[in-house]
């Protein structure tokens, strides 16, 4: 007996020490390796797959008209999946023919009930390549996401019924197009442009942290994990521009009629505010290659210098104004509008020099004779010979930079183009013999289309130079943080007497000059015209030209301007070339809008003392409610005798005062409701049971049944008029 | 209640520290199934972990009662019932393979009617075969050598029930027959006739093989057959058994620190197969060792209990049991360190699950029951 139990007994140490032994050794070693030896490897591959503290975009800031309207702003969008393996059977199957049904109506309408059905149960049973994050459905409105979670199923939650959502966000311009480039947008692999990019970092705000699980490599899906803490990113702030929404449109729209109407290939306008410097508006346009459509593809106003033409000559008639040299009554022989400088011709535009010789300086600005101002400033500035220096050159060339035309406005978008004013000498630059006379004229000098609006408004402005801004403030959630004040350039670019002088040549070009065919009668206002030749060649006795740039610069209203204004039309192909034929047209529609919405610019029509009104002139014969036609005489002011205690009233004009007299309509016959309003004749008829139909718009004129009958739930038709 | 509580511990017998092990276990236990079922929770619970806890809990204490209970019986009275426990579980398990609950894709499970308690009646049937296993032995010592007489009486249940758990769960019936093996090499079963056998096996192993690609809805062994490919191709594991290893890394020497597994989120069934990894995660490498430790040192418990013991049986019966847990959780841990395919056994009286945590702490009873027997000689 000894020797069978030290037989097992032995058998037993074997497997003691020969297997269980050695196996547990075996096992804590491993476990040694993994858990210190290969430690960093493993817990580095941990940080480096799975669960990451990754960055949580914040919500970018909106971008806000004026007025607060939406010019940009992020919504919000997810990405739904769906990971089948996490229901439980019994969920899944329970739910399986309700979710199919929702699937195939609301989801995916390419499928059939029966198709989603397969489809599911196919998710589901796959073994092979399982996906735990089958795409549902891509860019899902918040909206669309709630209603989609409360499916069968779904409706479970993530961790029972499998529905993933990631949120994304997208950026939305609720106008559309509108300052599309100015508003601008930040895109990857793109160039940042417009207000996203200039505030860029306001409007970001600071992202936040959160611990994330990756869930799809290849998707580089990643959830957040709710329970893990996380830094909450710091939403974005918003961004109030200066633009007005209603003058934009007007602004785009009148510019987009005259780019189609014309032809033209590109085209902008800006609105600006002359106290301020504020842009209210600016529209670019540019035409898509061979096609006749226009684009906000560039922002023209600000990244494009040009030679300015004839609405340059304002500066130039104010160096000579500003230094004295002439008077706007002095005399100018414009050769009837041609003559050379060495070997280059120079014309007037338009047929308006034809017939004259000397005319008033003022008459030359007016219908912007090239000759007359090229002569006038030659005359004063240019080298005589026998002169030693060029003093009288640079003399100009001061005056202009006096009036800041060789300054950037340093708007907030980025990408202006610098002004070029040559310098006296500058041979680099191209400064030659020929530069004065045309650059008296806007040639040989560029300037953008704001820069040019901003030394008008400064015009308009009594001589005070605002920076043009885009910007009015930031806010968060409604309360301003930082504040962009108006900002005066230079506080007076020349003299009261010249810039008085200014407004009326501006004036005059509008009441008589190149720009008359756009006279109102409403307002006044005052402007440039000018159609520069682009693409030019000067020769002896013509000048060979590619092209036509017409452009309008002016303000509004003449007398107190509130608004300035630049359109500029880059080669219009039909329809005309000149200034105020392309440009002019556009400026106008624009003003006439912007004018009826100055409220405070109209007179009040109560102005003055009250009028004595005669019995003819009393409202007479009108029939309504009492507690209506009460309220609307207080309201105009016009005393009453009340004689009447009933709900309905008829107005009788006595000598010179007007009362109210009863009227009784009886209760059970139709009652007559000649000369009442629609809204009291609907009440009296129905009341008594008639059905009302009506024609015409007034008051009522005649009823199809006659006072008096007893009729109920007859049709009564009624005449308005 | 405190004479109550005071007979109980009067009556509490058994080797002290087997005792001490399973209290060690059962508070591995609670704190490393309270801390990964959280994503479990989120799915079935809303969130609410305590309810595993508190079902854990509750299961844990009816385990250890039922040790408790169990270590009263006479270990003698396991043997007469050896035979009808068989008797049971061969059917039950045929039934199992037919009318079973389907969970987790596999068919292991059966409903117990009316109180809609699922039941794994392999943990069942393993026990029934070691115990019956150990009576065939320990009553055949005279004549064990012999083929007719002896090996075969045991072998044939041993086939049996093995290859009624096989369709189901191959990992279970290939661990349950290596133990009936060892069971029988410590027996004195003649060493040629366990060779024969472990030959025969490999080549019913083999064929079962065959026979799932054949017909994958008979046997169980695509995803089988998918782990073993893993297992030998890539070099750093799969999926899980990488989150498994990142577990392991993550707690380092120390750990860190209960309830703060971050790998619980990415490990499937951190709470049973993978509970090793989260163990070592929250209370590191030295936490690991400890539990590896506890099971050798009940092993070793056990194997003294054998060289004190009077009776073939009792010695028999305690070193099957112990044989089946240690190599249950042997298997179960060189799953999550990536020295064998995943399995999907569970570690013993740690992981999760009523069914497999009952079982287990009957079988700990009996141990305790023949221990006490062996105490009352010495003494």
């Amino acid at each position: 007996m000894a020797e069978v139990k030290n037989e097992v007994l032995t058998r037993v140490y074997i497997l003691t020490f020969g297997i269980v032994l050695p196996m547990a050794l075996i096992l804590m070693y491993k476990t040694i390796v993994i858990g210190v030896v290969e430690g960093e490897k493993w817990r580095d591959y941990g940080r480096r797959s799975y669960v990451q503290t990754r960055p949580v975009k914040a919500e970018r800031g909106n971008i806000m008209a004026h007025d607060g309207s939406l010019l940009a702003t992020s919504v919000p969008f997810f990405n739904l999946y769906f990971d089948p393996t996490v229901a439980t059977d019994d969920e899944y199957f329970d739910n399986l023919d309700t979710l199919a049904y929702c699937f195939a109506h609301y989801l995916d309408k390419n499928f059939t009930v029966g198709g989603a059905r397969e489809y599911l149960i196919d998710l589901r049973d796959t073994l092979e390549n399982r996906s735990r994050h089958v795409l549902l459905k891509r860019k899902v409105s918040f909206a669309e996401k709630k209603k989609i979670e409360q499916f069968p199923l779904f409706n479970l939650g993530r961790y029972r019924g499998g529905l993933i959502a990631t949120k994304l966000s997208e950026r939305k311009r609720p106008f559309g197009v509108l300052a599309r480039r100015t508003i601008g947008y930040v895109r990857d692999q793109a160039k940042d442009v417009g207000l996203e990019d200039s505030f860029n970092k306001e409007l970001g705000g600071t992202p936040g942290e959160q611990v994330m699980m990756l869930v799809d490599k290849k998707r580089d899906l990643w959830i957040p994990m709710d329970n893990l803490a996380k830094i909450e990113p710091k939403q974005g702030k918003d961004l109030v521009t200066t633009i007005d929404v209603n003058i934009q449109d007007i602004t785009e729209r009148a510019l987009y009629d005259a780019m189609q109407y014309h032809n033209a290939e590109w085209g902008t306008a800006v609105v600006m505010e002359v106290k301020t410097g504020r842009i209210k508006a600016i529209a670019n346009l540019g035409r898509v290659e061979g096609k006749r459509e226009w684009y906000e593809v560039y922002n023209y106003a600000v990244g494009r210098a040009i030679e300015p033409g004839s609405t340059f000559k304002l500066a130039s008639m104010m160096a000579m104004l500003e230094d004295g040299y002439i008077t706007l009554e002095d005399k100018v022989d414009i050769e009837h509008g041609k003559t050379t400088y060495y070997d280059q011709e120079m014309v007037d535009a338009g047929s308006h020099s034809a017939h004259l010789d000397t005319i008033t300086v003022r008459k030359a600005f007016e219908i912007s004779s090239n000759v007359g101002l090229s002569k006038l400033v030659t005359a004063f500035y240019g080298k005589k010979e026998g002169d030693k220096d060029r003093n009288k050159e640079r003399k100009f060339i001061e005056r202009l930079k006096q009036f800041g035309l060789h300054l950037p406005t340093n708007i907030e978008i980025k990408g202006e183009a610098a002004p070029v004013i040559k310098e006296v000498e500058d041979v680099k630059a191209g400064w030659s013999g020929l530069t004065l006379p045309w650059m008296a004229t806007g040639y040989e000098v560029k300037l953008t289309p704001l820069q040019l609006l901003a030394f008008y408004n400064a015009v308009a402005n009594d001589g005070v130079l605002m920076k043009p801004t885009l910007v009015e403030r930031t806010e968060s959630f409604g309360i301003a943080i930082d504040e962009y004040r108006p900002t005066v350039v230079k506080k007076e670019i020349a003299s009261r007497k010249t810039i008085e002088q200014a407004h009326q040549l501006l004036l005059g070009v509008v009441e008589r000059g190149t720009a008359r065919a756009l006279k109102t009668k409403r307002y006044k206002f005052a402007g440039k015209t000018g159609t520069t030749q682009i693409g030019y060649k000067r020769f002896k006795n013509r000048t060979r030209v590619r092209g036509y740039q017409a452009s309008f610069v002016g303000y509004f209203p003449a007398e107190k301007p509130v608004y300035s204004c630049i359109v500029v039309i880059y080669k219009p192909e039909k329809n005309g070339i000149y200034g105020g034929d392309v440009a002019g047209p556009v400026f106008r529609k624009i003003a006439d809008k912007c004018y009826d919405s100055l409220i405070e610019l109209h007179a009040p029509m109560n102005k003055g003392p009250k009028p004595i009104l005669k019995s003819s002139q009393l409202p007479r014969n009108v029939v309504g409610e009492k507690k209506d036609i009460a309220a609307l005489l207080g309201e105009l002011d016009m005393p009453y005798y009340d004689l009447a205690n009933t709900e309905m009233v008829r107005t009788l004009a006595a000598s010179d005062s007007l009362i109210l007299e009863q009227r009784t309509l009886p209760d059970n016959q139709v009652p007559s409701v000649v000369n009442m309003g629609l809204r009291d004749a609907l009440y009296v008829l129905e009341n008594r049971g008639l059905k009302v139909k009506t024609q015409g718009v007034g008051k009522v004129v005649k009823q199809s049944i006659k006072p008096g009958t007893k009729a109920r739930g007859q049709n009564i038709l009624l005449t308005l008029n | 209640m405190s004479t109550v509580t005071a007979r109980i511990f009067a009556e509490l017998r058994g080797d002290r520290v087997i005792w001490a092990i399973l209290v060690l276990l059962a508070i591995f236990s609670i704190l490393a199934v309270y801390s990964s079922t959280g994503s479990l929770a989120y799915k079935k619970q809303g969130g609410n972990t305590e309810v595993f806890l508190i079902k854990h809990g509750v299961i844990m204490l009816g385990g250890l009662m039922l040790v408790y209970i169990t270590h009263l019986l006479p270990h003698d009275r396991f043997r007469k019932w050896a035979s009808i426990m068989l008797a049971i579980a061969a059917p039950l398990l045929i039934y199992t393979l037919f009318f079973g609950v389907n969970i987790n894709e596999a068919k292991r499970w059966i409903m117990l009617p009316g109180i809609g308690v699922t039941l794994q009646t392999s943990a069942f049937a393993k026990i029934a075969l070691i115990v019956y296993v150990a009576a065939a032995i320990s009553g055949k010592q005279d004549y064990i050598k012999d083929f007719k007489s002896a090996f075969l009486p045991i072998i044939v249940p041993v086939l049996i029930i093995c290859g009624l758990i096989a369709p189901a769960d191959l990992s279970s019936a290939a661990l349950l027959f290596l133990t009936c093996i060892l069971m029988m090499f410590i027996g004195r079963v003649a060493i040629k006739y366990i060779f024969i056998l472990m030959f025969w096996g490999v080549i019913v192993f083999a064929g079962l093989l065959l026979l799932g690609k054949e017909y994958p809805n008979v046997v169980r062994v695509t995803t089988w057959e998918k782990r073993f490919e893993e297992f030998m191709n890539d070099a750093d594991g799969g999926y899980q058994v990488k989150q498994a290893k990142i577990a392991i890394a993550n707690g380092g020497v120390i750990g860190l620190g209960p309830g703060n597994s971050r790998q619980r989120n990415y490990l499937p069934s951190p709470y049973s197969d993978f509970i090793y990894a989260i163990i070592c995660e929250e209370y590191g490498v030295i936490g690991g060792i400890l539990v590896i430790a506890l099971y050798l040192l009940l092993f070793f418990r056990v194997v003294r209990l054998v060289t004190k013991s009077e009776k073939a049986f009792g010695a028999m019966v305690a070193m099957g049991l112990s044989i089946s847990l240690i190599i249950q959780a042997f298997a179960n841990i060189a799953v999550s360190i990536h020295l064998v395919p995943v399995t999907g056994v569970t570690l013993p009286f740690i992981s999760m699950g009523g069914t497999s945590l009952l079982f287990t702490a009957f079988a700990f009873g009996i141990i305790l029951s023949v221990s006490k027997y062996i105490e009352s000689q010495v003494n």
